[in-house]
């Protein structure tokens, strides 16, 4: 196997986490993957020798989700169909692990995914602002808004959750 | 060392390791004598650390067969289009949530909270309700709309919220009437409308909600579907069998005319 192949094969677990972030269920994520490995076989002549292939494969990856996402956007309603809804929303009983964790991921799929996508490469994935905002293919000052706004919207809904928590037990 | 004015956008690139290395003692400096922005900085902080926490699991989670199959060169794995097409579905889910950002009442399919929700109960109880009344031919209401006066009084009275009966004739609906139904711990009010051709729907209101949610929920395959929203204080449904898009203006017409009274 040849070496762009081992690097890109070492980058899977990266981005099966980023795509999980994004997308949330575990075989969607992982069908976005695939896609984005599929893309990137075929184009493996475009990615130049020295550059790092996690920002090369994060950036494909990326494409694919936003090109997926304006799609959508344009069917609009196409998304009200209660059946996709409960279908990806439901979170794989594997992924659950407390009511914490379930509370965030819960909250991160309730930002917009700009922000979301902005928030994650920086906060997990620890990009630097000028990595993710290239692979983003925004400016800096917009990654930066988006992280903001990410962070306080995410805030927002985790309190939410809590207050909710909190009325459930003061009801038992 | 520099002088100059921190804000909150520096508590977000301290954060992210994004201050220059000079600014970074007179930028502590300022966050400890600014109590509001060090609250906030540790609880960002905090977020983070859990954001981390909930995905960094999946970095030792073995890769799946398929996706190593790819580089590997082998034979690919045929997908079925069902299944090609589900991380589409998630996508669909999350478009939503732009859409409704933008402005939308369709805000939120994404849940936030916990499983087997307050809007779930809501709107099996609504699609319960309308299944049972709006079948009914003479039994359908307890009021009827000739009296709408005293019908939205007294669901008021009993449900506990200003309720005024939304005009949805531009819908194609006119009121038939409606009637007073048990919901969770407390009562509901029922309004059923009805279209020239007899297609009916209901508006389903309860004054129990702490939560707030929005989405759209069916029950069974070509079963009514609901659109619900939920805030704090209150919580409806519109539930039918209409097509998708003529369903969302309803419950968007119904919406705005049931705020602006619960408001007024």
């Amino acid at each position: 196997m040849d070496e762009k192949k081992a690097a890109i094969l070492g980058e899977i677990p990266r981005l099966r986490r980023y795509a999980r972030s994004l997308l949330r269920d575990r075989d969607s994520a992982d069908d976005l993957v695939q896609d984005c490995l599929e893309r990137a076989l075929v184009r493996l002549d475009n990615w130049q020798t020295g550059e790092s292939p996690r920002r090369w494969l994060f950036t494909i990856m990326h494409h694919l989700f936003i090109d997926q996402m304006r799609k959508v956007n344009r069917r609009g309603e196409a998304a009200m169909l209660p059946l996709e809804a409960s279908e990806a929303q439901a979170a794989p009983a594997e992924q659950v692990e407390s009511i914490a964790s379930r509370e965030i991921v819960d909250a991160l799929q309730a930002i917009s995914p700009d922000r979301r996508a902005a928030l994650v490469m920086v906060a997990i994935e620890g990009f630097s602002y000028a990595e993710a905002a290239n692979i983003l293919g925004v400016p800096a000052g917009t990654l930066m808004s988006r992280i903001a706004r990410g962070r306080e919207e995410l805030r927002t809904l985790l309190d939410d959750a809590a207050r909710r928590r909190s009325i459930r037990i003061v009801e038992k | 060392m520099s002088r100059r004015d921190f804000s909150e956008r520096d508590i977000h690139m301290a954060l992210d390791g994004e201050l220059p290395g000079d600014e970074r003692t007179a930028y502590e400096a300022w966050l400890e004598a600014n109590a509001e922005m060090k609250t906030k900085s540790a609880r960002y902080a905090a977020d983070r650390a859990a954001l981390r926490a909930a995905f960094n699991g999946v970095l030792s989670e073995p890769v799946p067969v398929r996706l190593s199959r790819v580089m590997l060169g082998e034979a690919p794995v045929v997908r079925a289009a069902a299944s090609r097409s589900r991380w589409w579905l998630a996508a669909a889910a999350a478009a939503i949530l732009v859409i409704g950002g933008a402005g939308g009442y369709l805000a939120g399919i994404g849940r936030v909270g916990l499983e087997n929700t307050a809007e779930d109960q809501l709107a099996e109880e609504a699609i319960a309700a309308h299944v049972i009344y709006a079948a009914e031919k003479r039994h359908a209401v307890e009021v009827p709309a000739s009296d709408r006066d005293h019908l939205q009084s007294w669901l008021s009275n009993q449900v506990g919220l200003k309720l005024v009966a939304p005009d949805l004739a531009a819908q194609g609906f006119q009121l038939v009437g409606g009637r007073l139904l048990p919901a969770g711990q407390g009562k509901a009010a029922m309004l059923l409308y009805e279209d020239d051709k007899g297609e009916r729907i209901s508006l389903f209101v309860t004054a129990e909600s702490a939560a707030k949610a929005k989405g759209t929920y069916g029950s069974e395959e070509d079963g009514p579907e609901a659109v619900y929203w939920l805030d704090k204080g209150y919580g409806c449904a519109v539930v039918g069998s209409l097509p998708r898009e003529r369903l969302a203006a309803v419950a968007k017409s119904a919406y705005g005319q049931l705020v602006a009274g619960l408001e007024s």
